[in-house]
């Protein structure tokens, strides 16, 4: 059980820790979510004392770490650890990286440590790279390596700090598929992410954390589908909705695939509907609007049904009364067909007089 | 780009062969090797050699207020600037020039004279040194009434090489205590090396007065201003090597009564030498410098002094290096400022400024020898090199490697010595190495204080040969030598800092492997 009482944490120019006070109790899976800066990392590094926090209490399992005099590298060894930056030690193999901590520190036999390791490399699919450096590994390798270190340890807790930030959005599965296996396993686990479906899928508590604490905190039904508190519902909002105000003719179309797939990667968006959803943005906005609309503003809007897995899509444009199956660039029209699940043109008589309806 | 890149190294390479040939231009100008001098007129605005450390320059400049003067280290530096025509003449004293002209027929040297001076032991100003002069003033005054001086400086500056011979006053019974005598060991026939012994009247001398006054005895070659300042800081408790008595001079330590008076003389380029057989003439230099009066042993004691030198500062100053990067290592103010403020200082100044000021000013007054000064100096220089190299290599260490290592629960120390360490090692390994051979190479400025190592060797070797290849030569051939051997030891011993070259079942000895 780690009790954590009034923490505090200041920089010299930014206090990214006002007052934390929450329990954690063995078995919990705890995600930690919320916007940027707002001492999430901090938090969590506080919880092993990488971060010597300025005030305030931790405690866990009853002993007080905050104290001075109190062995932390005793209590590290039961609180693993995964970086975003993997961290593994350059010099060694892979295997070595697996069991010299519980060889040197836990004065585990090497014989002992080895078939532990290996064992562990099999749980992470690794075991053939036992023997490479970890440069020779992907970062999705590597970060699978790092978690096998951390559980070579055996320890009680295990604290990730935006693990799979770090990785090519190809390599974020095999990673987040090790850690949901973990969840399983019945180690308290707290990790920081910005990946909306996984925190929901693999937690049993959610911290949303913002002006200096632990904003709102409870069960990933309540914090994702029904927040309480305003700065909840707005991020939770912001991050179920997309929407892109298109309204020059310069416009940055390259931009707008970045936004598109960042918002598809926080909220577990399949990679296929997120092609989709930058194929319908460029051929429709694009390639059939843009040449036919005198003064263009267009507002496309994307909302992500995480009860049906759907993504709905609407495209309101202002001008004259135009249907994109009228469209004289028959190749982006049917490109765009081929992309959507279902089409629906409408005149609404608003502001923006047209409406386009997709399903992907 | 690249085509670009190399036609500036082109226009550096063009300005700076013309820059050369100009220079060159200039001293041809100066100096015009076919022209044979016969009186001292002819040197009024010419270009003359000056040995550091010797008053020659006021001598001759009182004289030729126009001559230009050229500084040099020693008589054989003098006679290879005087034959390649880098210089018209140089002042010496008579004796000296007399004693090269039989060895060196291409020197003669002008027979009116430019000045008389007189020589004279040296003494510390310490009372001890008082007492020490008197009692030496005391038996040179004896020597000369009974005709002894008389008998020692026809035996010195003789031909009959039989009668140089020095009495064994290594083995003086030293009842008063042993003397330390400072002297060059380069200055024929008052001191000079031969086989492998300083000998000449200096020497000879010193031996006569000691047995005489029950001293023992120890002879220490040195350079010329280092015999003085020897003197002066307590060093030795005298010196005797051809020193003109100078009122500048007597202000720093004290002058006996005269032992030898004589003149100095302006040494010119002699008639042109009758070139022989080529390769005769390269066995007989080969001959002359190394096996003549077994000289190849003092290139030998040179190389192990050098080594000596190189090794030991290498050891210390890793040791102390690493010490002192651990005290700083957490970022203690305290230990920083200090640390940073040491090597500012160490690294400031020229490695030979610092030795004089170690051997001169800070062990001034102790008896401690100038090799262990060397070494001490060596071991600061290379331990401020090898602070400096572990906090670069150590800084190239992302900080997650700590931090992972605290999380697995190792202490601070332990993070530092079995996962920092060993992956900074590989950054500044390379550097390390190229330290070293930069330290055996920057050793050779010893001599500076008064130790025998092997550039001080070839020195005096070339002071008893009148030749400079062979003996620069070889000096050469043993540095690239030690470099390459020391270079590839220390190789072997870093060779497991390459992770990737070191065996890979290291840390997996004895363990089974399932498959």
């Amino acid at each position: 059980m780690i009790e954590v009482k009034n923490l505090r944490k200041e920089y010299e120019n930014i206090t990214p820790l006002k007052d934390v006070t929450t329990t954690i109790h063995d078995g919990d899976v705890i995600a930690i979510i919320g916007p940027s800066g707002t001492g999430k990392s901090t938090f969590l590094r506080c919880l092993n004392m990488l971060e010597q926090p300025t005030g305030g209490q931790i405690f866990i399992n009853g002993e007080e770490i905050t104290a001075k005099g109190c062995d932390i590298s005793r209590i590290r060894r039961k609180m693993g650890m995964v970086f975003q930056s993997f961290n593994l030690f350059g010099h060694m193999t892979i295997i070595e990286n697996v069991m010299y901590a519980p060889v040197k520190r836990l004065g585990m036999s090497r014989q002992e440590a080895y078939d532990k390791g290996m064992q562990l490399l099999k749980t992470v699919g690794l075991a053939q790279k036992a023997m490479n450096y970890p440069d020779e590994l992907s970062g999705g390798q590597k970060q699978r390596v790092a978690i096998a270190r951390a559980l070579a340890m055996d320890p009680d807790t295990l604290l990730f700090d935006e693990p799979t930030s770090a990785l090519d959005p190809t390599m974020v599965g095999e990673v987040q598929s090790v850690i949901r296996d973990l969840s399983k396993s019945g180690k308290t686990m707290i990790i920081v992410t910005h990946e909306m479906e996984f925190a929901r899928q693999i937690s049993n508590r959610v911290f949303f954390m913002d002006e200096g604490g632990i904003y709102e905190d409870g069960t990933p039904e309540e914090i994702f589908e029904n927040p309480k508190k305003e700065n909840t519902i707005r991020f939770i909002r912001k991050l179920k909705v997309l929407t892109l105000s298109i309204d020059d003719r310069n416009y940055d179309f390259p931009d707008a695939n970045n936004v598109i797939e960042n918002y598809c990667y926080k909220n577990g968006i399949s990679k296929t509907a997120c092609l989709r959803l930058q194929a319908v943005v460029e051929e429709l906005c694009q390639h059939i609007l843009m040449p036919v609309l005198e003064d263009p503003h267009i507002l496309v809007t994307a909302e992500y049904a995480s009860s049906t897995g759907e993504t709905d899509v609407s495209v309101q444009y202002n001008g004259k009364p135009f249907d994109p199956a009228k469209t004289e660039d028959e190749l982006a029209y049917s490109f765009l067909k081929a992309n959507v699940g279902s089409l629906h043109y409408e005149e609404t008589g608003e502001a923006l007089n047209n409406l386009v309806k997709i399903t992907l | 780009m690249k085509k670009r890149v190399l036609s500036y190294f082109a226009l550096i390479a063009v300005v700076t062969g013309l820059f050369l040939t100009a220079c060159g231009k200039t001293d041809d100008a100066a100096v015009n090797t076919d022209k044979e001098y016969t009186s001292l007129d002819e040197l009024a605005d010419k270009t003359i050699g000056i040995q550091t450390g010797t008053v020659f320059d006021v001598i001759t400049a009182e004289r030729f207020p126009n001559a230009k003067f050229k500084y040099f280290n020693s008589l054989p530096d003098l006679l290879g600037a005087l034959e390649t025509g880098k210089i018209d003449a140089f002042p010496a004293d008579e004796p000296q020039i007399r004693v090269t002209m039989l060895e060196d027929p291409a020197v003669k040297m002008l027979d009116e004279r430019l000045d008389r001076f007189d020589f004279g032991c040296i003494f510390p100003k310490t009372g001890k040194g008082e007492e020490l002069r008197d009692r030496f003033n005391e038996f040179l005054s004896k020597v000369k009434e009974d005709g002894t001086l008389d008998e020692i400086r026809d035996i010195w500056f003789g031909a009959d090489e039989s009668r140089k011979v020095l009495d064994d006053y290594k083995n003086y019974p030293a009842t008063n205590g042993t003397l330390t005598l400072a002297t060059e060991g380069a200055y024929p026939p008052f001191n000079y090396y031969k086989d492998n012994a300083i000998i000449g009247l200096d020497v000879d001398l010193a031996c006569r007065f000691c047995k005489e006054y029950g001293y023992g005895l120890k002879v220490k070659a040195m350079n010329m201003d280092a015999t003085i300042s020897s003197v002066a800081t307590g060093k030795a408790d005298f010196a005797a090597s051809g020193i003109t008595i100078t009122p500048e001079r007597a202000q720093s330590v004290n002058f006996s009564e005269p032992y030898f008076s004589g003149g100095t003389v302006m040494a010119v380029r002699g008639g042109s030498v009758s070139a022989g057989d080529p390769l005769t003439s390269l066995w007989e230099s080969f001959e002359k410098t190394f096996i003549k009066e077994g000289r190849y042993r003092l290139f030998l004691r040179g190389i192990v002094v050098t080594l000596l030198i190189t090794v030991l500062s290498v050891i210390f100053g890793t040791a102390l290096g690493f010490v002192t990067f651990l005290w700083c290592r957490k970022g203690c103010r305290f230990a920083n400022m200090i640390t940073n403020f040491m090597i500012w200082l160490i690294q400031g100044m020229p490695t030979v400024v610092l030795l004089m000021i170690l051997y001169y000013i800070v062990f001034g007054s102790s008896p401690i020898p100038g090799g262990a000064v060397s070494v001490i100096g060596f071991t600061l220089t290379f331990a401020a090199s090898v602070f400096d190299m572990l906090r670069s290599g150590v800084d190239a260490v992302d900080r997650g490697q700590t931090e992972a290592a605290y999380a697995l629960g190792f202490t601070d120390r332990q993070a530092f010595f079995e996962i920092v360490l060993p992956q900074a090692a590989r950054y500044f390994m390379g550097s390390y190495r190229g330290e070293i051979v930069s330290l055996i190479k920057a050793t050779a400025i010893v001599g500076y204080i008064a130790v025998e190592d092997l550039t001080k060797m070839g020195d005096i070797v070339r002071s008893r040969t009148y030749e400079a290849f062979f003996p620069i030569i070889a000096v050469a051939v043993c540095y690239f030598v030690m470099a390459a051997i020391l270079t590839a030891f220390v190789g072997c011993l870093t060779q497991g800092v390459d992770p990737k070259k070191r065996r890979k079942n290291g840390f997996l000895k004895g363990v089974r492997m399932h498959d």
